[in-house]
């Protein structure tokens, strides 16, 4: 590498050094496989990422710089410093022999992740997970269930939280690993949802062989690295979802403002458009639906007006405590609007299907919404976060503490869906 | 200055603020004052106006005031209402909305006074049957250069101190806004008893005031208007109050000890007052929007008026209601504050419009 590169670089040198790098690389409609490998091989896929391991080295700052170069040059940015929360784990944890073997393939899209943390008995409590890796020689054997695993068919990979000691407390006893999805005893079957999709699945784990060359950070530290990689998932939603993250900041801004401009007054909330379907029901004179449409608007509104304020404050360098609140308050619009919608609809929202396809849009909305009650920690959980992260209340003694896991009370280690 | 974006000058504002509530109004002066034949400390309304401007806040410059908007009053509104101040800066601020933007030769002396502190306002819109809209207002207002007042107005906010009344009133061409001295003769009035002592309210009887109109003939756009406006101020006052209530009850959730551990390691208790806190942000955000809104003539606001003044009356009145809770026994006795921001949410909630009727008037301005 001859340019300036690292943490120094200033945006003029950056901007020129990718508009330099695009001009020789880059033709108009181009892309596909060698376009990539050229991409990834040249720093600007991942521009935060070290010189050595497929970045520039540059200030996360920067990211934004790196993505209006490739837009204006008609290119599709990159960052996978953001969105490769697999790579971006094993470039913190990992060995420098892990980092070469893992991070390109990944980087390349010839390998995929999956996450195989939740089990049956270990939701809400992931750190209570019974998955056993048992080290024999220089493998481990592993065996358990894992569960609400999403991409598990399409992955090559996952990664693996599971337990290798059982005589210490439940958080000290766990170890990380990268494993891959080809081997003997790994049978991932769908989860039939409510929803009649299969976005989840079930993954069992009956004496699998791991490589310990496969093992992310120590033995019995695995609780660590999966807050690192549950920050860069954290990383990816606030990319995607609003949020106060820098990255959104620096790089969304302008796609913020405007979305905030388009978006607020949709009303597709419980599976229609209500004020619509009281308009076409004839209720919208009605005293009582002009109460639920009005409150449910209210709570639509004020959550979006939060998004905003949550921008505005990271904008100004304060961590809002506003962007912690988005996920409950979701699920209050969700589920409030699935009863707006279901009273609009009246006896009709019984029926399904084709018989009535607004009234099975509804119904599928009804069952969505608890992916937002319960995917991603329960309701009940955002509640102990706010009370004790953001108003400091004290958390609720625990009976598993420095308890050996071997000890502690467990929920049923299995359960097979037939 | 863009929406959510606070400036350094609004800190300062919320700052200089905060520091002259705390120290003019601790809860002893609170309930000195509840107790008080009237609320208003003319040396104090004095120099709130000489050291911090306040009165004059909104005032335009040319009349001795700074000249700030909505984004501002927001602000101090917010800061008097978490600590439940008495007296009628708000009452005064209300009735300074309805002279902005007038005629000079009838407001200039009404705004410079306001901002001088030398004069105390209210706005008489409701009457007997408690209707805070055009339709209930039965006050007649006969004449054509002369206009006298004649009906009974009610709920009047600080209505026996104010020294300047705007008062609504129906003409042939619809209700308009007028000025009334508060001197003025055949104009009486008398203390209502009310639930919440830190706002006192009154009853007014005008039996052919002479009175100036404010507003012109017209479809009431103008009386509508002002209603926003009216609904945003007040709805910054309740988010205040409501983050304060909140506040209280944390704080008493960490240091009460029952069964050997402080109330707020319960998940019963923990819960409540996480719900509360997305409650209250979400006010915040509801009122400075609105806020915004009005300083940029966004034609959102029509929307955002009704919607905020429900949602931060019902958000108030739902944290104060479990800041009682949170406190158990202790909030039942007078001497504990809880009881009066419950007083201040449940009775504020029905003044300037129920959340009931502001949530209706949402439903029609959103299409419905």
């Amino acid at each position: 590498m001859t340019e300036t590169a690292g943490a120094a670089a200033s945006e003029e040198q950056v901007r020129a050094q990718v508009a330099a790098w695009l001009a020789e690389n880059w033709r108009p409609g181009g892309g596909g496989p060698q376009w990539r490998e050229r991409l990834i091989d040249s720093g600007w896929a991942a521009p935060t990422w070290p010189v050595e391991w497929f970045g520039r080295g540059l200030h996360r700052d920067m990211r934004r710089v790196v993505a209006e170069e490739f837009t204006r040059a008609g290119a599709k940015p990159v960052a996978l410093d953001v969105t490769q929360l697999f790579a971006n784990t094993i470039l913190a944890h990992g060995t420098d022999d892990q980092k070469r073997e893992f991070v390109r393939p990944l980087a390349l899209g010839e390998h995929r992740g999956c996450l195989l943390y939740s089990e049956p008995g270990a939701g809400s409590d992931l750190a209570a997970l019974q998955t056993r890796a048992d080290r024999d020689g220089d493998t481990w054997i592993v065996s358990g269930q894992k569960v609400w695993t999403s991409g598990a068919r399409e992955a090559t990979h996952g990664f693996l939280i599971a337990r290798t000691d059982w005589d210490v407390p439940k958080h000290r006893g766990l170890t990380f690993f990268w494993i891959p999805l080809d081997r003997p005893g790994v049978d991932i079957r769908p989860i039939h949802q409510v929803t009649g999709g299969s976005e989840f699945n079930e993954v069992f784990l009956t004496d699998v062989v791991v490589a310990d060359s496969h093992r992310l950070g120590e033995v019995d530290n695995g609780w660590r690295v999966l807050q690192t990689a549950l920050g860069f998932e954290r990383l990816i939603m606030g990319a995607a979802a609003g949020g106060s993250s820098e990255q959104r900041r620096r790089a969304g801004r302008k796609d913020t403002a405007k979305a905030d401009r388009q978006s607020p007054w949709t009303r597709k909330i419980g599976g229609a458009d209500y004020i619509e379907l009281a308009k076409t029901t004839g209720k919208a004179g009605d005293p009582v639906t002009r109460q639920e449409i009005a409150r449910l608007y209210t709570l639509e509104k004020v959550n979006a007006w939060n998004g905003m304020r949550a921008r505005a404050d990271s904008g100004r360098g304060a961590a809002s405590p506003l962007a912690s609140i988005g996920k409950l308050a979701m699920s209050r619009i969700v589920h409030t609007g699935v009863k707006v919608t279901t009273d609009l609809l009246g006896t009709a929202s019984v029926l399904d299907g084709d018989e009535d396809p607004v009234a099975a849009e509804v119904n599928r909305s009804s069952f969505a919404a608890f992916v937002t009650s319960i995917g991603g920690g329960t309701d009940q959980i955002q509640r102990n976060i706010i009370g004790e992260r953001i108003l400091g209340l004290p958390k609720e003694p625990e009976v598993d503490r420095d308890v050996p896991f071997r000890d502690v009370r467990k929920a049923r280690a299995t359960r097979r869906f037939s | 200055m863009g929406t959510f974006e606070f400036t350094e000058d609004h800190e300062a504002l919320r700052a200089s603020v905060r520091g002259f509530v705390e120290e003019t109004f601790p809860e002893t002066e609170v309930r000195r004052l509840m107790a008080a034949p009237t609320p208003l400390e003319r040396s104090v309304w004095e120099r709130m106006a000489r050291e911090l401007g306040l009165q004059g806040l909104i005032v335009p410059e040319e009349y001795g005031g700074a000249g700030a908007g909505a984004v501002e009053l927001a602000i101090v509104l917010e800061e008097f209402g978490r600590r439940l101040v008495p007296g009628p800066f708000l009452s005064t601020a209300l009735a300074t909305l309805t002279l902005i933007g007038g005629d000079p030769a009838v407001t200039a002396d009404h705004l410079e006074g306001i901002a001088a502190g030398r004069v105390v306002a209210t706005v008489a819109l409701a009457e007997e049957d408690g209707g805070w809209d055009a339709s209930g207002v039965r006050c007649e207002a006969a004449g054509e250069d002369e206009w006298r007042l004649t009906g009974t107005k009610s709920f009047v906010p600080d209505g026996m101190d104010a020294d300047l009344l705007v008062v609504a009133a129906r003409t042939d061409a619809g209700v308009r806004l007028f000025a009334v001295d508060g001197g003025a003769d055949g104009l009486a009035r008398e203390e209502l008893d009310v639930f919440d002592l830190t706002r006192r309210l009154a009853r007014v009887r005008l039996d052919g005031v002479a009175a100036t109109p404010l507003t012109a003939t017209g479809d009431g756009s103008e009386f509508d208007r002002f209603l926003d406006a009216a609904r945003l101020a007040v709805a910054a006052e309740q988010a205040g109050g409501a983050d304060f209530a909140l506040a209280m009850a944390v704080a008493y959730a960490k240091e009460r000890v029952q069964f050997g551990r402080a109330i707020g390691s319960f998940q019963a208790i923990k819960h409540m007052c996480a719900d509360a806190f997305v409650d209250v942000e979400s006010a915040r955000s509801a009122a400075y929007y609105g806020a915004w809104a009005i300083a940029a003539g966004s034609p959102e606001t029509a929307a955002v008026a009704p919607l905020a003044k429900a949602f931060c009356s019902d958000v108030f009145f739902e944290t104060a209601r479990t800041n009682m809770q949170v406190h158990g026994g202790i909030s039942f006795t007078y001497e504990h504050p809880a009881h009066l921001y419950y007083r201040r949410a449940k009775s504020g909630a029905q003044l300037w419009g129920s959340p009931t009727a502001q949530r209706d008037l949402l439903a029609t301005r959103i299409g419905l």
